[in-house]
């Protein structure tokens, strides 16, 4: 599956901008804590705990916060300064997770933008990186 | 000669566990993988294997008749090295194909401890002569090289000439400018260096700044670039900074570059190189199966006529997207670059 | 307490012959252990070749000075390899190994040799094994700190083999080395056709970042510090590790301040006289001493540079 060139138009962003974020933040957060009971996604949530997180899709105009403690992943509010700010548009979000398209080369792009702590901005990078889709039905989607 | 000389090993990079796979069901013949700890150069926060991963690996590898190399390759820091010397039995009890190892120390170790293991001369070493090369024989029988990225075709095909020992060199990947294990420029300005922290230009030292005008990217507070609006951007590795000397502001010691042999596949097969190494075991699954399928593709290509060889646009293409600074080089290979 | 030696390093920059000699003529009546002498960055300034440096190092053991011949520290070319033989098979001055070819070439010779900086020795497994080869004394990597050092000499006590110990304790650090030329690059040379153009920086040229703060200096295919290093606030500390030699770096001006300043210093650790010494007027940059403090090497006496912590 190739995800093609596409941005989404601005009518939109400004549509999904001023729905309220809460039930996408939730189905979010909820789909990593059952990825991480699952063992499908290898989170040391040491690494993660007591961080917050928010994921920009700029052109959909929506934002995602989330938070870390020892043992779960739980819907936060946005709009404080999060520990890590990853931002992109949806097509280049979806390239990232289907591997399409390699983290490093977005960002060298200026297409994912990565703000707050580098550090853990690279732990993020290296769990999703890590995540064995092989085991799940996500597998076809994927470009590896 | 040249259509019998074998092909040399594609060695491919895995920082976890997927990436892995890719490499191997892209077509590496050898993955080289770390643990996730200061014994290895690329120490990052959540790459790397743990015993239940590295085994999964190894099996898959193997299971596919691939091999897997274990990379220990910083330098054993102070009174208490047993991490190093329990990283080197983790790997001879997972049965790992070969261990690499920077430490000379760590060389006899390995040598002494498990005399049936088969070990590597990583290019940490910095062992740039065969005389060097030839030292770590006699003392440890290494069986292979990995040369570091500052010699000529020429002076790799030396070294060729004057050692028993395998040569692996470089074919793909971010292009370290200085010779590695000789580079202390990251622990200058931060406190750790490759050799000491498995680490370069660390990313708990990076802080993007967003401004109005420009990105900037600081390491350990110290401004190693500014992009501006739509410039690509680097990772703030140290040498590959913008700097001022005597009034001019430029890369003043490197472009952020990739090195990629591919034109020169027929020569590097000819001189009987035994293998070419894939750098980035920092970079993603995705990167690995890219990488490693094209340079599968390219390497056949001029195995099977190496008088006809000519680089693939496609090739270059699909290489080119994953480069960092989109710039590729042949780097120390080709003397013009030096 | 052992009594601190002070040692000349190589000079690391490229001077002209003529003033290589001028300072070496100095350096004769200066008090030091060790000089060691030789073309320790580039393979090809050639002011003094490999005979010159061998004359000029005879010349100077007759004068009573124990004499080290410092090897090349990239060594690439068959024409390298040549020229390193030559070095080792001089008959009478030992080498200082900054290649792990070079320590091997002074093994076969059965040649005692230095186990210099470069060798990358960070435990005491490592330094026997190079003992074991012939090193008499060893340089640990410049960027090791106290507590690491002092680790690596108390394990290595327990084999009861004594080695002699020397830290680079004054000068520009030597932090990297490149196939490349960052002189040449300055001014769109290439390497080969260099037009030794690093005659014209006898102290190197100075890097600074985008915001004007010196960070690096550039030497030919060598990278250092802009910041000078200096371990003088630390002797006491450093004596009482067992540590037998410190080397000053040679630089174009006020090397002989820097050794004086040096060895008043080590004086009056023996003597209950306090006296300050300021060697700063003769660095010209930042003294800096992050490395031996576990911090960041840029870091200057006595200040922290964790900024992300």
């Amino acid at each position: 599956m190739r995800i093609p060139e596409l941005t989404l138009p601005a009518a939109m962003a400004s549509l999904l901008g001023r729905l309220p974020a809460t039930p996408p933040c939730w189905a979010l957060v909820t789909t990593l804590n059952q990825l991480k009971k699952r063992d499908i996604l290898p989170a040391d949530m040491s690494l993660l705990a007591g961080h917050s997180f928010e994921v920009h899709v700029q052109d959909a105009g929506l934002r995602l916060g989330f938070c870390a403690d020892e043992q779960h992943f739980k819907v936060a509010s946005v709009g404080t300064a999060p520990d890590l700010r990853l931002s992109a548009n949806l097509a280049d979000f979806a390239r990232m997770m289907l591997r399409e398209e390699d983290p490093d080369t977005l960002f060298f792009n200026r297409k994912l933008i990565i703000e707050g702590d580098t550090e853990l901005g690279l732990i993020v990078k290296n769990l999703l990186d890590s995540v064995d889709w092989s085991s799940t039905p996500l597998q076809r989607f994927m470009a590896v | 000669m040249p259509a019998t000389r074998p092909l040399p090993e594609l060695v491919c990079p895995a920082g976890s566990l997927p990436a892995l796979k890719a490499a191997v069901d892209n077509g590496a013949d050898t993955v080289y993988l770390g643990l996730k700890n200061d014994t290895n150069a690329r120490n990052f926060a959540g790459l790397n294997f743990d015993d239940r991963t590295a085994r999964e690996g190894i099996r898959y590898a193997h299971q596919h008749e691939r091999k897997v190399l274990l990379a220990i390759n910083t330098y054993a820091q102070g009174g208490d090295i047993s991490r190093w010397h329990r990283a080197i039995d983790e790997g001879a009890e997972l049965g790992v194909d070969a261990i690499i190892l920077a430490d000379i120390g760590l060389m006899e170790y390995a040598r002494r401890r498990y005399p049936a293991l088969r070990l590597h001369m990583s290019v940490q070493s910095s062992a740039t002569n065969y005389e060097a090369i030839n030292l770590a024989q006699e003392l440890f029988d290494i069986r292979r090289a990995v040369l570091p990225r500052v010699l000529t075709l020429d002076q790799v095909k030396q070294v060729i000439d004057h050692t028993r020992v395998e040569i692996e060199v470089f074919g793909f990947g971010s292009l370290c400018v200085m010779v590695e294990g000789r580079c202390l420029l990251s622990s200058y300005a931060t406190g750790e260096s490759p050799n000491s922290h498995g680490v370069c230009s660390p990313a708990k030292f990076v802080r993007w700044e967003h401004g109005s005008q420009a990105l900037g990217a600081r390491l350990n507070g110290i401004l190693i670039d500014e992009y501006q609006q739509g410039e690509a951007a680097g990772y703030p590795t140290l040498c590959k900074g913008r700097f001022e000397v005597e009034g001019d502001t430029y890369y003043a010691l490197e472009e952020p570059t990739s090195l990629n042999v591919m034109a020169m596949l027929p020569q590097i097969i000819d001189i009987g190189v035994a293998a070419i190494k894939v750098e980035g075991r920092q970079r993603s699954p995705a990167y690995v199966a890219q990488v490693t399928r094209t340079l599968r593709e390219a390497l056949d290509a001029a195995g099977r006529e190496p008088q006809r060889f000519s680089v693939k646009p496609g090739w270059t293409q699909a290489l080119s997207k994953l480069a960092e600074g989109q710039q590729q080089t042949l780097g120390a290979y080709n003397r013009p670059w030096k | 307490m052992n009594t601190l030696q002070l040692t000349l390093g190589p000079v690391l920059f490229y001077w002209s012959r003529d003033d290589i000699l001028r300072f070496y003529s100095e350096a004769a009546d200066w008090p030091l252990e060790t000089i060691y002498l030789g073309e320790a960055v580039c393979s090809r300034r050639q002011q003094l070749r490999g005979q010159d440096w061998i004359a000029l190092g005879k010349e100077l053991a007759e004068s009573g000075r124990r004499v080290v011949l410092s090897s090349l520290a990239l060594i690439e070319s068959e024409s390298d390899l040549r020229r390193l033989r030559k070095l080792v098979e001089n008959g009478e001055l030992q080498l200082e190994a900054n290649d792990l070819g070079a320590a091997r070439l002074a093994q076969q010779q059965g040649r005692p040799f230095v186990a210099g900086h470069h060798l990358n020795i960070y435990n005491a497994d490592t330094l026997a094994l190079l003992q074991s080869l012939g090193a008499r004394r060893w340089i640990p990597p410049v960027e090791m700190d106290r507590d690491t050092l002092a680790a690596v000499l108390q394990q290595f006590s327990r084999t009861g083999q004594p080695i002699e110990t020397e830290l680079f304790a004054w000068g520009r650090l030597p932090l990297a080395l490149s196939a490349r030329c960052f002189t040449a690059r300055h001014y769109n040379l290439s390497k080969d056709d260099c037009q030794f153009r690093c005659l014209e920086h006898p102290d190197g040229l100075r890097l600074n970042t985008r915001e004007q703060q010196a960070f690096l200096t550039i030497n030919g295919i060598q990278t250092m510090s802009d910041g000078c290093h200096s371990l003088l606030p630390h002797l006491a500390a450093i004596a009482a590790m067992g540590v037998q030699a410190l080397r000053i770096s040679p630089q174009w001006q006020h090397t002989a301040q820097v050794i004086a300043g040096y060895q008043q210093a080590i004086q009056a650790l023996h003597s209950p006289l306090h006296t300050d010494i300021d060697l700063a007027p003769y660095a010209d940059s930042r003294l800096v001493d992050g490395y031996w403090r576990g911090e960041a090497g840029i870091a200057a006496l006595g200040e922290t540079h964790h900024a992300h912590s």
